[in-house]
């Protein structure tokens, strides 16, 4: 309730761009360029040190100081945020130059003509080298074929384990070889409840969240979230059940701490305070983990054992048409910004992982592992990302149906035959329908 | 007749005090409402321009849409539970408060307390509290051999636990409301009774339910509302789970239009739950009307 509120905000922001829409001409021929840009990890100071925030700002007033006939505003807006904000801009004729989005928002852009398609300045610009982005980005940046996005951000997953509850139980440290037995073994033994100890916390709101953690381990077992031309579910294939089953061992075990709502910080909080051995997580949340004695170490394997493949969340700069003027200016910005002499100050500013593979052989990149201690591994994994989630406005749908189906088997509801059948079957009916 | 008799006039005072209110209702309440009416007939996300109208597609697939259905299920059980629950509770409440006893402004404001603080704040404290394992409800029912509950996390107590929670932060508003009808009883009326013998259950029955008609009728129509309108708790503590065992209607059309991008069909759910709401609030009213005294 108090659900007005909430209304009374989404109508002010969808009528106010209503009401200021229409008169976005960018410069006038003499002064500046103007642009906007919306960006949000975490809030900038004082609610939050956000180091992203610092960074950028830094960075961006070291651009405009070097191009004087460029302004850039830059607005904090909550990157989960960005999509939802962004209809309403788009509504009103309001959009930002610049704006943060989300990897997985990209098949939705492009509905939008409003969106500028980089195709060819990206392919025009030899120096840009565009193949120095990861594979795992570049798809995330594309839909329908075309470039959409510049590569702002990228992670992946890994197991992150306590060294201190490791060796209490007798456990071997895992190594790069490790396989998903070994991990269900030592999540059984690392569970004690009388000390109200778990081996595993896994996120159990069938969002995103849970679905792409499992989706590593389906690509891994030899599994496909869609076939090639993305019209059938192929994830209740024999790989799926396989990718599936060490979830329903460990729920069996009592051995998951399930997480119902993992934006929360409950997995990570427990994990800092030593009450959970083992969790899949990504760089950005090392830091929640100052008081743990932390390990990282990449996805365990199935039967391939040289097939430790991981997920990347790559996220994307998307530039928004207000002109040719101000679609230059910004793409002069966004092409300065993600080249790879920025990349590397950013990286060694925030710890995030570098967008581009050159970046680590680049000398100001050494010193990041004793920086952020753990990174590394994250960095090194960038390599075991080799598939990217299906660009398609139905993805969210087939997501969501697929989430269900991992829920299902964590609560011990269905097996995960039976689970990922109905799942698929739900997301056969959405993809037939033509978008 | 002249200009400046004409602004002089009440009518252009009237209008001018009016103005304000009148533009914001316009511009935040009836564009909205007609804007989403003309989405509710189109095939939209809300970013691809010029959305093909689809006639009453969008109406016509809720009929077969099993979310939905689980949704309307789900909103209808809490509201049939929230309702009563809130409403006499309150009443009881309310009995009690209103007496002459030591420190009692403390307790009232202490009932009122939870109407004031925010959502959010309300439903980090029950997360904390309905934690499965390292909750205080959990540890005290523990101590007498139950439990652990899941509460939120929970398929079977999620929806359960939302209903007690916001009974618990709603109680307060609905218990002031009562006071001040209690304030309204006239003292003669009850002595009046007294007199005729009538007992402490009887005055309550006979006299002073009665009297309270209309404030029961206004608590139960405007919690109806609002009950079917829940949203702010489902996101922050269930985000619809565990396994869509709170998906409310207001939770699945914010879903769709915002997370999914299926604005034209959630701008239909939100049209059917207006009519849903108005309908319900009609009977509400009209039933209200025959069975409430108004004592003017």
């Amino acid at each position: 309730m108090r659900r007005s509120l909430f209304v009374l905000t989404v109508v002010v922001a969808m009528v106010g761009a209503a009401c200021t829409g229409g008169g976005n001409q960018g410069a006038t021929p003499t002064g500046p360029v103007e642009l906007v840009m919306w960006m949000g990890y975490t809030p900038p100071p004082p609610v939050s040190q956000s180091l992203e925030y610092i960074s950028l700002k830094k960075l961006v007033g070291e651009f405009t100081k070097t191009h004087p006939d460029i302004r850039i505003t830059v607005r904090y807006t909550n990157n989960d945020n960005s999509l939802i904000k962004l209809k309403p801009a788009l509504q009103g004729n309001k959009q930002p130059d610049i704006t943060y989005q989300y990897g997985t928002n990209i098949a939705q852009l492009a509905g939008t003509p409003k969106v500028v398609d980089l195709t060819d300045r990206i392919n025009s610009d030899a120096s840009f080298d565009w193949n120095d982005f990861w594979p795992g980005e570049r798809t995330a940046a594309t839909a329908g074929g075309k470039v959409l996005g510049v590569p702002a951000l990228v992670d992946n997953l890994a197991v992150v384990y306590n060294k201190d509850l490791f060796a209490h139980a007798g456990l071997p440290e895992p190594t790069a070889e490790w396989t998903w037995d070994d991990l269900v073994n030592a999540a059984i033994k690392l569970t004690d409840p009388a000390k109200k100890q778990w081996g595993l916390a896994f996120p159990a709101d069938g969002s995103e969240t849970t679905v792409w953690e499992y989706e590593a381990m389906l690509w891994e077992a030899g599994g496909d979230i869609l076939n090639a031309d993305n019209t059938k579910a192929l994830f209740n294939s024999p790989a799926g059940v396989t990718a599936l089953t060490p979830l329903q061992r460990m729920a069996q075990a009592n051995a998951l701490l399930l997480d119902f709502n993992p934006d929360a910080g409950k997995s990570e909080n427990l994990f800092n305070s030593g009450n959970i051995g083992m969790i899949i997580t990504g760089p950005w949340d090392l830091a929640a983990f100052p008081k743990a004695n932390y390990g990282v170490q990449i996805m365990p394997s199935f039967d391939d054992p040289t097939n430790h493949q991981t997920i990347a969340g790559p996220d994307n700069w998307v530039i928004f048409d207000n002109g040719p003027t101000r679609v230059n200016a910004a793409w002069e910005f966004v092409k300065w910004f993600t080249a790879p002499e920025q990349v590397v100050r950013n990286s060694m500013a925030t710890g995030d992982l570098p967008t581009r593979a050159s970046v680590e052989k680049l000398p100001a990149f050494q010193g990041f592992d004793e920086k952020y201690p753990g990174v590394g591994t994250f960095v090194s994994n960038l390599q075991n990302v080799v598939k990217a989630r299906p660009t398609i406005t139905a993805y969210p749908d087939v997501s969501a149906a697929l989430g269900q189906a991992v829920v299902k088997v964590l609560l011990g509801k269905a097996d995960p035959k039976t689970a990922l059948d109905q799942a698929a079957e739900e997301a056969n009916g959405i993809l037939a329908v033509p978008t | 007749m002249g200009v400046r008799r004409a602004l002089r006039s009440d009518h252009a005072v009237g209008w001018a005090l009016a103005f304000p209110a009148v533009f914001l209702i316009t511009v935040f309440g009836l564009v909205p409402i007609v804007w989403s009416f003309v989405l509710s007939f189109q095939k939209t996300n809300l970013i691809a321009p010029n959305p093909p109208f689809v006639g009453l597609a969008n109406y016509r697939a809720l009929a077969k849409d099993p979310v939905f259905r689980l949704s309307v299920v789900h909103s209808l059980i809490y509201t049939a539970l929230f309702v009563p629950l809130s409403v006499g509770g309150a009443l009881a409440l309310a009995m009690a408060l209103n007496r002459k006893i030591h420190g009692i402004r403390l307790y009232r404001t202490a009932v009122f307390v939870p109407v004031v603080a925010s959502t959010i704040a309300t439903a980090i404290m029950f997360l904390v509290l309905f934690d499965k394992n390292f909750g205080l409800a959990n540890w005290a029912l523990e101590k007498v051999g139950l439990g652990p509950f899941g509460f939120f996390e929970s398929v079977d107590g999620a929806l359960y636990s939302i209903v007690a929670m916001t009974v618990w932060g709603w109680l307060g508003f609905d218990v002031i409301i009562y006071l001040a009808a209690l304030q309204g009883v006239p003292q003669e009326l009850i002595e009046a009774a007294a007199i005729d013998g009538a007992g402490r259950w009887s005055l309550f029955r006979n006299v002073t339910l009665p009297l309270l008609g209309p404030a029961t009728l206004f608590l139960v129509v405007w919690s109806t509302i609002n009950a079917l309108q829940l949203f702010d708790e489902v996101y922050f503590l269930t985000r619809g789970g565990p396994l869509r065992a709170t998906y409310v209607v207001v939770y699945y059309l914010f879903d769709l239009a915002f997370q999914r991008g299926i604005a034209g069909y959630a701008a239909a759910i939100a049209y059917v739950l207006f009519l849903a709401i108005l309908a319900l609030t009609i009977v509400q009213l009209w039933v209200g009307k025959k069975v409430v005294y108004y004592s003017s």
